[in-house]
């Protein structure tokens, strides 16, 4: 039987990181509330934008209206080098949040090298970056402290050299991988292609029957680059928010979960206690009593 | 007169969702105005004031730093970066929302005539309000 002493301290310290737990989870219960604010106004922008691009994508496949010869549109077969930009927590405690996100990746790059495929890793994050380090996979480049704090301004800076190499054919493709919001107990993970444009899944039939697109502007192409960077950086951005939502949703959720484990532990160890106290009052009352039986 | 469905998104949220008899729209070629029935047309806007006439006659100012607009038979979604729209209850909430706009087009127009052009239209507009 453990030493009453013992018990007490380990009670004592159980229950402090309760007091911690706790504590982390309202943090991020007040954080993700903002967060979440802030997702929830971005989306319904995305949605509309996703829309639109897709809807002159797949008109563009359709028809192939004009001789629109767009790169970011054409499904290009024999891929070289492509670009996975992964989003990660700068932070760790938030159970499963980043290692959902970097097995993405992994099962991402394997695929890219079955086809023979050479992947350029960018990472955002701390969490990612650490693990893909400690396992020697090589990283073009790394960003911290932008998916804690998502900022329009760093993450177009980030996100346009992708793009640029992509309208240079440098790269063949784009892909964002992140964890995303979906509601207070759940992440859903997003494995997005960006570029090129995914065009498939469209009913031309039914997209012909609409009237024509008609592309009010000079120079159709300088208009397609305009909005598809636009495109582009702001679903980067938008991965950003919704990254950031779901790591305190994430967090939230594993905080109160070690708190409640942290409660049933000191629910046993009192049991414990309870049991080691006792013991030892029998102990000695039976002392006592067989020192005076022995006195008689 | 037929109305259609408008709407006005930012990344930050919509700033007008609802119906409409005509717009103008500040388009990369010039101003042009769609009513129900337009056919069907995606194009960039540049900053400028996007003048709304909603059902009751009454005309709303919102003024615009970027965006894309699609227009097709039932309805005009147009995409903004960023966005301020003229309205308010009395003079100081008015004031505030000019204030607002100019801020918006002074950080995107390049040239001096460009600034000078929208923040007139943003001047007439308040006017009118008040």
């Amino acid at each position: 039987m453990a030493n009453l002493k013992d018990i007490q301290r380990q009670i004592k310290s159980v229950s402090n990181t309760q007091k911690t737990t706790r504590a982390m989870k309202l943090v991020s219960t007040a954080k993700l509330r903002r967060a979440e604010e802030l997702a929830k106004r971005s989306r319904l922008y995305a949605g509309k934008m996703n829309q639109v691009i897709a809807e002159i994508a797949g008109r563009i496949d359709c028809s192939k209206v004009g001789g629109l010869d767009n790169r970011c549109f054409k499904q290009i077969e024999n891929p070289k080098m492509v670009d996975i930009v992964f989003v990660t927590a700068d932070k760790g405690l938030c159970g499963g949040f980043n290692i959902q996100t970097i097995k993405a990746v992994n099962k991402l790059l394997k695929e890219y090298k079955e086809k023979n495929v050479k992947v350029r890793l960018r990472g955002i994050g701390k969490k990612g970056i650490e693990y893909f380090k400690y396992n020697e996979v090589e990283m073009f480049d790394t960003v911290l402290n932008l998916s804690s704090k998502p900022d329009k301004e760093r993450s177009d800076e980030f996100i346009s050299t992708s793009i640029e190499d992509f309208l240079n054919e440098k790269i063949d493709g784009l892909h964002i991988v992140y964890n995303g919001y979906k509601n207070m107990i759940t992440q859903e993970l997003h494995v997005n292609k960006i570029l090129p444009v995914d065009t498939k899944g469209f009913d031309c039939k039914e997209i012909q029957s609409k009237s024509t697109i008609e592309l009010e502007a000079e120079d159709e192409e300088k208009m397609l680059d305009a909005l598809l960077k636009k495109y582009v950086s702001f679903n980067m951005y938008y991965s950003l928010i919704d990254s950031v939502a779901a790591e305190h949703s994430a967090r939230m959720q594993a905080m109160d979960t070690a708190t409640n484990n942290a409660k049933e532990m000191v629910k046993s160890l009192n049991v414990q206690f309870n049991k080691a106290r006792q013991a030892a009052i029998t102990t000695e009352l039976i002392e006592i009593i067989s020192g005076v039986e022995s006195m008689k | 007169m037929d109305t259609f469905k408008l709407e006005i998104l930012t990344p930050n949220g919509e700033i007008y969702n609802g119906e409409a008899l005509s717009v103008v729209l500040p388009g990369k070629e010039g101003e042009f105005g769609v009513l129900a029935g337009h056919a069907s047309l995606t194009t960039l806007l540049e900053a400028g004031v996007v003048d709304i006439e909603k059902e009751d006659k009454s005309v709303e100012s919102i003024v615009i730093n970027w965006g894309v607009v699609q227009v097709d038979e039932e309805k005009v979604i147009i995409l903004v970066e960023g966005a301020a729209a003229i309205r308010g209850e009395n003079e100081s909430e008015i004031a505030q929302a000019l204030d607002e706009a100019k801020k918006l087009i002074n950080e995107v127009a390049d040239s001096s005539s460009a600034i000078a052009t929208v923040s007139a239209k943003i001047e007439s507009a308040a006017q009118r309000l008040i």
